[in-house]
C-alpha cells in the first residue's frame, strides 16, 4: 500500500534541461523590459553556450486573455498546443519559457492532458482542423528562472561583479518576489517548491548577496489580471503592492528580485504610484527600491552594460544599486537614442522629484 | 438562460479538478488578496457551489463577487484538500459570459471593455499587450519614465535590442500574417471566436436596455464603453 | 498450560508495559523489547495530562513497578524490525540480529510524531518563537516557564490546531483526535504563568470527544479568557522585530484576519510508527490507508493483526489518549491469553 510522501518542499529539486532550449517570449516582459529576454538569450548563447532557439513564429499563449476570462481554457489549449508544433518541427523537446503566467499555463494544460487524455484528444483535432499542425509534449518544460538558476554557479565564476557592497564588503541585502503562478498552483513545477523557493534566493546567494524574508513575501504583486486591466479596479493592485512595501521597510533592502515579468513592471511602477500619493518612498530618500528580474541581475554581474539591459525602462534609479557593486556605466548615454542621438529625457526619474 | 446550469457547471473539467469537497476551514480567505480588499470570500464561493444549489449560483453567476478574485491561486497553495477556489472562479466567470449574466454586475460588464482591449491585441497583433496600447493618459500610474518610452518608442526599444514591429525573431518582433491567421483560426475552430461574439452579443443586449442605441436602434458600442469606464 | 508460553512485547511506552504487566502477571514469560534506555515511551516528555491536569510520571512510575513487580523481562536498547514465523513460533529480530523467539508477539511500537518542518508555511525551524506542543510540554516540565526566543514574557500567544492532521498537503487526512484538549489544557496552563497574556486557539473543528473535555473547554473560557476563533491557520511569517504575523480567517465573521502575536503553539499529531511498515514484511501484518497498523475488526477485535498471532496494543492502531492506551493494551492482553489457550495443544 502507497503511503503518502512526505515531503520537506525547500529541499526539493526539479528537474530543468541541460540544454537545447526552445525559447517562449512573455507579452509583459517583450513590452516592459525587452532588455531582459535579450540578455537572457545573450547569457545562454554567449556566456554559458547553450543552444536556444527563438522562433518569429511563435505567439502569445493567450494566458492574459484566459486569466480575464475572455479566452476559454479549450483556446488556450490550442494556442499552446501551437507552440509545442513549433517546437516539435524545429527538433526541441525542451521549453524555456520567459513568463510566469504563460509557465502556469503550460503547466495547467499538461496536468490537464494528463488527468484527461480527452482533452489532449480535442486539442489535437482542433490543431490539425485550425492549422493542419500536429505536435509532441515537450519533455522538459522550466522557467527562465530555472535555467539562470541551474547554471547560477556558473554565472558566478564568469561574473564582474558580485552583490556586495564595494565600500564596506557587506552583501546587499535582496528580498524576492515570485510570481504567484511559479508553483503557487503546482509546487512540484517550483524549484523548492512554493513556501520557500529557493530558486531567486540561491541565485543571490551565489552571486554574493543576501537574501531577506519578510512577512509579506508570498503575497501577490496584485496585477490581478482584470484588477490591473480595467482602470478602475486599479486601486486592488496597488493597495496590495503597498501591502509588500510595507512589510519590507524596516529590513532595508536594497533591492527586489523578480521572477515574474508583470511583478518585475509593478513593483517598480507602484513604487512611484505610492510616493505621488503619499509623498512618501519606501527605499528611503526619493528614489524607491530598485527592483530586477533574474535576467536583469545575471547581466548585470556579468558586466552587460546597464543601459543595453533596458534598466533605464525602469521608474525607479538602479543607479544607486549599480554604484553600491561598482557597476561602471556611462550616465550620460542613459536616455540616449540610436546611435546615441538625443531623444528627450524623461520628466523625472525615481519615486518623487 | 439559466436551463442545465448546474449541469453545465459540472462538465468543466476544471471543476473537477477544482474542488473535492470543502471542509469550510478558512485557510483560501485566510491569504486571499480579494479577501483583504473586497467584499469577497473565497470559501464561501466553494460551499455555495458544492451545495450545488441554483439560486446560490444564480445570484453569483450575476453578481460582482466572482468577478473581485485576482486569480493569483494562492488559494490553491494552502488547501488542506487540495480545492482551488480560483479555479472555480475561472468555471463560474465562464458560465456568466455564456449565460449573459456578467451584464447583470458592474463588475461583470467589464468584460466587454477587456475584450476590446486585450482579446483586440490577441487577436489583431498575437501579443496581449502592445506598448502602443499603454497610453500614458489612461495609465497614468505607468510614470514619467513609461511616458518617455511611449514617446520615443522607435528609439528606446532599438536601443535595447528590441526587434519592435520588425519582421523575423526578436523581442516586440510583428507577428506576420501567416501565424496571425494561424491563431484566428484556432480561435474559429476551439470556439475562442464563439466566446467574443458572446460577449459582444450580450453586451449590445445590454446597452440596447439601457437605452444606447443609434439613430437605426442598434446598439451604441461606443457609448457603452465610456459608460463603462465611467461606471 | 499456557504458563510456560512466551509472549514478546514490542515496545515498551505506557501500552507495552501495561500488556506486560497483565501477562507476567497471569504467569506468562514476557519479554518486552524497548528501542531506548528506559521505558515510558514519550510520555516520559509529558509535563501534565488532560484533562485534570494529572501527572505522567505517576502514570509511568505505577507501570515500572508492575512490570517489575509480575517479573517482565525488560530489554533495553533494541529496536525490532523484523518478526517471522518459524516452525509455529515468532522470531524477532533487530538490526544487530538479536533475536528474540515467542508463541505470540504485541506490536505496541506507538506512533511518531508529526514533523512540523514538513509545513514550512508554518515557520518550525525557521522562526524561534514558533514551538511545538511537545516542546511547550518539555519547557514546562524542565523550566515551568515560557519566554520568548528573545527572553521576554510573550503578551500574545496562538495556540494552532490540526497540524499534520486533517491536511492533504501533508499527507495525513485523519484527524489526532487528542490536540484540542492539549491545546485547551495548554493555553490554560500559559494563562496560569502568564495572566495577562493573550492566549488565541486557532481551530476548524473543535473535537471534544471525552467526558470533562467539553466542561475543561468551557472553564478555558470563563476563567482563563482562552479566546477561540474558528479559521485554519494559512500561514505564519516573521516580522522585523522577531513577533509573528499570523494569517487566517475568522470564518464565523466571514472575515479574513491578520494577527501578531510573539509565540506560536503548533499543535502536532500523531503519525503511524516509523517502524509499522517493516512489520508487515515476513508475514500477514497489514497497514491501513494511513500507515496505522490494520485490526482484523475495528469493533470488535481491535487487538488482532491480520497475521495469526500478532496482536497490537496502544497508539500502533490509531491515535489514543493515555487512559485509552492503557485500556487498549489491557484488552491486548486478553486477546493473547484466549489465543495462546485456544492454541495450547
Amino acid at each position: 500500500m502507497e503511503i503518502k510522501s512526505k515531503i520537506k518542499w525547500s529541499e526539493y529539486n526539479k528537474e530543468i534541461a541541460e540544454d537545447h532550449f526552445f525559447f517562449l517570449r512573455s507579452c509583459i516582459r517583450q513590452n516592459f523590459n525587452p532588455g531582459a529576454e535579450k540578455a537572457f538569450i545573450s547569457i545562454l548563447k554567449n556566456n554559458l553556450k547553450k543552444d536556444i532557439f527563438d522562433d518569429a513564429r511563435h505567439t502569445t499563449c493567450t494566458g492574459i486573455g484566459y486569466h480575464t476570462d475572455i479566452v476559454p481554457f479549450e483556446t488556450m489549449q490550442t494556442m499552446i498546443a501551437r507552440q509545442f508544433s513549433l517546437m516539435t518541427e524545429k527538433g526541441y523537446k525542451n521549453c524555456a519559457v520567459s513568463c510566469i503566467t504563460s509557465f502556469g499555463s503550460y503547466n495547467e494544460i499538461l496536468s490537464t492532458w494528463k488527468e484527461f487524455p480527452e482533452e489532449l484528444a480535442k486539442t489535437r483535432d482542433y490543431l490539425k482542423k485550425a492549422t493542419g499542425r500536429e505536435f509532441e509534449i515537450p519533455e522538459n518544460l522550466s522557467h527562465g528562472c530555472d535555467i539562470i538558476y541551474k547554471f547560477r554557479k556558473e554565472i558566478a565564476a564568469q561574473s564582474n561583479y558580485k552583490l556586495i557592497n564595494i565600500e564596506t564588503g557587506e552583501p546587499l541585502k535582496i528580498v524576492d518576489h515570485i510570481g504567484c503562478h511559479y508553483s503557487k498552483i503546482f509546487p512540484e513545477k517550483g524549484v523548492g517548491g512554493f513556501e520557500y523557493s529557493k530558486v531567486l534566493t540561491e541565485m543571490i546567494q551565489a552571486w554574493g548577496g543576501q537574501p531577506v524574508d519578510y512577512p509579506e513575501r508570498r503575497h501577490c504583486c496584485g496585477f490581478g489580471f482584470r484588477q490591473y486591466l480595467v482602470k478602475s479596479n486599479r486601486s486592488y493592485s496597488i493597495s496590495n503592492s503597498r501591502k509588500k512595501f510595507e512589510s519590507m521597510e524596516p529590513f532595508k533592502p536594497d533591492a527586489i528580485i523578480t521572477n515574474c515579468p508583470g511583478c518585475n513592471m509593478f513593483l517598480d511602477r507602484w513604487q512611484y504610484t505610492l510616493a505621488q500619493i503619499e509623498g512618501k518612498t519606501y527605499g528611503g530618500g526619493t528614489n524607491g527600491i530598485p527592483v530586477f528580474s533574474y535576467e536583469e541581475l545575471a547581466g548585470l554581474i556579468l558586466g552587460y552594460d546597464p543601459w543595453k539591459l533596458g534598466l533605464q525602462m525602469h521608474q525607479v534609479d538602479v543607479e544607486p544599486f549599480l554604484k553600491k557593486i561598482g557597476v561602471r556605466y556611462d550616465p550620460e548615454l542613459k536616455f540616449v537614442g540610436i546611435n546615441g542621438k538625443y531623444i528627450n529625457e524623461p520628466l523625472f526619474t525615481g519615486c518623487l522629484k | 438562460m439559466y436551463s442545465e446550469i448546474i449541469k453545465n457547471l459540472k462538465t468543466d473539467v476544471r471543476l473537477t479538478e477544482a474542488l473535492q469537497a470543502c471542509m469550510n476551514c478558512g485557510i483560501c480567505t485566510a491569504v486571499c488578496p480579494a479577501a483583504e480588499f473586497y467584499e469577497y470570500d473565497p470559501r464561501s464561493i466553494a460551499v455555495s457551489v458544492q451545495s450545488e444549489n441554483r439560486e446560490k449560483i444564480i445570484d453569483l453567476l450575476e453578481s460582482d463577487t466572482i468577478w473581485y478574485c485576482g486569480q493569483c491561486m494562492s488559494c490553491k497553495t494552502r488547501c488542506p484538500r487540495n480545492n482551488c477556489s480560483g479555479l472555480i472562479i475561472s468555471v463560474l466567470r465562464k458560465l456568466s459570459q455564456e449565460t449573459g449574466a456578467f451584464t447583470k454586475s458592474r463588475m461583470g460588464r467589464q468584460q466587454y471593455l477587456i475584450l476590446k482591449t486585450i482579446g483586440n491585441n490577441i487577436l489583431s497583433r498575437g501579443y496581449c499587450i502592445h506598448p502602443t496600447t499603454v497610453v500614458p493618459e489612461t495609465h497614468p500610474e505607468q510614470g514619467p519614465v513609461w511616458k518617455w518610452i511611449y514617446e520615443n518608442m522607435h528609439d528606446v526599444y532599438a536601443v535595447v535590442g528590441a526587434n519592435l514591429d520588425c519582421d523575423g525573431p526578436g523581442t516586440m518582433r510583428k507577428i506576420n500574417s501567416i501565424d496571425l491567421n494561424e491563431l484566428n483560426n484556432i480561435f474559429i475552430v476551439s470556439g475562442g471566436m464563439k466566446f467574443f461574439d458572446t460577449i459582444n452579443h450580450f453586451s449590445k443586449l445590454k446597452a440596447i436596455e439601457m437605452g444606447m442605441v443609434d439613430e437605426y436602434g442598434e446598439a451604441d458600442m461606443e457609448k457603452y464603453t465610456q459608460y463603462l469606464l465611467q461606471e | 498450560m499456557i504458563k510456560n508460553k512466551h509472549v514478546a512485547i514490542i515496545g515498551g511506552g505506557i501500552a507495552g508495559m501495561e500488556a506486560a504487566a497483565v501477562l507476567a502477571k497471569q504467569g506468562l514469560k514476557v519479554t518486552l523489547i524497548e528501542k531506548e534506555a528506559i521505558t515510558g515511551g514519550k510520555l516520559n516528555d509529558w509535563h501534565h495530562l488532560f484533562p485534570d491536569f494529572f501527572s505522567p510520571k505517576t502514570v509511568i512510575d505505577n507501570l515500572i513497578a508492575k512490570t517489575n513487580h509480575s517479573g517482565v523481562n525488560v530489554v533495553y536498547n533494541t529496536e525490532i524490525s523484523k518478526i517471522e514465523k518459524l516452525n509455529g513460533r515468532f522470531e524477532l529480530s533487530d538490526e544487530r540480529d538479536t533475536k528474540f523467539y515467542s508463541d505470540a508477539v504485541i506490536i505496541a511500537s506507538g506512533f511518531r510524531l508529526f514533523d512540523a518542518t514538513l509545513k514550512e508555511e508554518y515557520g518550525y525551524g525557521i522562526f524561534d518563537n514558533v514551538i511545538t506542543s511537545v516542546d511547550f510540554e518539555k519547557l514546562m516540565k524542565t523550566e515551568g516557564k515560557l519566554l520568548t526566543a528573545q527572553k521576554t514574557e510573550p503578551k500574545r500567544i496562538a495556540i494552532i490546531h490540526c497540524v499534520g492532521s486533517r491536511d492533504a498537503k501533508t499527507g495525513n487526512t485523519y484527524c489526532s483526535k487528542v490536540c484540542c484538549i492539549t491545546g485547551i489544557k495548554q493555553a490554560i496552563e500559559i494563562n496560569k504563568i502568564l495572566p495577562d497574556s493573550e492566549i488565541y486557539c486557532f481551530y476548524m473543528d473543535l473535537r471534544l470527544y471525552g467526558l470533562n473535555f467539553d466542561s475543561l473547554y468551557l472553564h478555558a473560557q470563563k476563567q482563563h479568557k482562552i479566546q477561540f476563533i474558528r479559521g485554519r491557520l494559512s500561514e505564519i511569517a516573521e516580522r522585523f522585530d522577531k513577533s509573528l504575523q499570523l494569517k487566517t480567517e475568522d470564518t464565523l465573521q466571514g472575515r479574513p484576519l491578520r494577527i501578531n502575536v510573539d509565540t506560536v503553539i503548533l499543535l502536532i499529531g500523531m503519525e503511524p510508527g516509523a517502524s509499522n511498515n517493516l512489520f508487515t514484511k515476513n508475514n500477514k501484518v497489514t497497514i491501513d490507508e494511513n500507515g496505522f497498523m490494520k485490526p482484523i475488526n475495528m469493533h470488535e477485535n481491535r487487538n488482532s493483526s491480520t497475521h495469526d498471532g500478532i496482536f497490537l496494543a496502544g497508539t500502533v492502531i490509531c491515535p489514543m489518549a493515555v487512559n485509552e492506551s492503557i485500556e487498549n493494551a489491557r484488552a491486548a492482553a486478553f486477546e493473547v491469553i484466549s489465543y495462546l489457550e485456544k492454541n495450547k495443544l
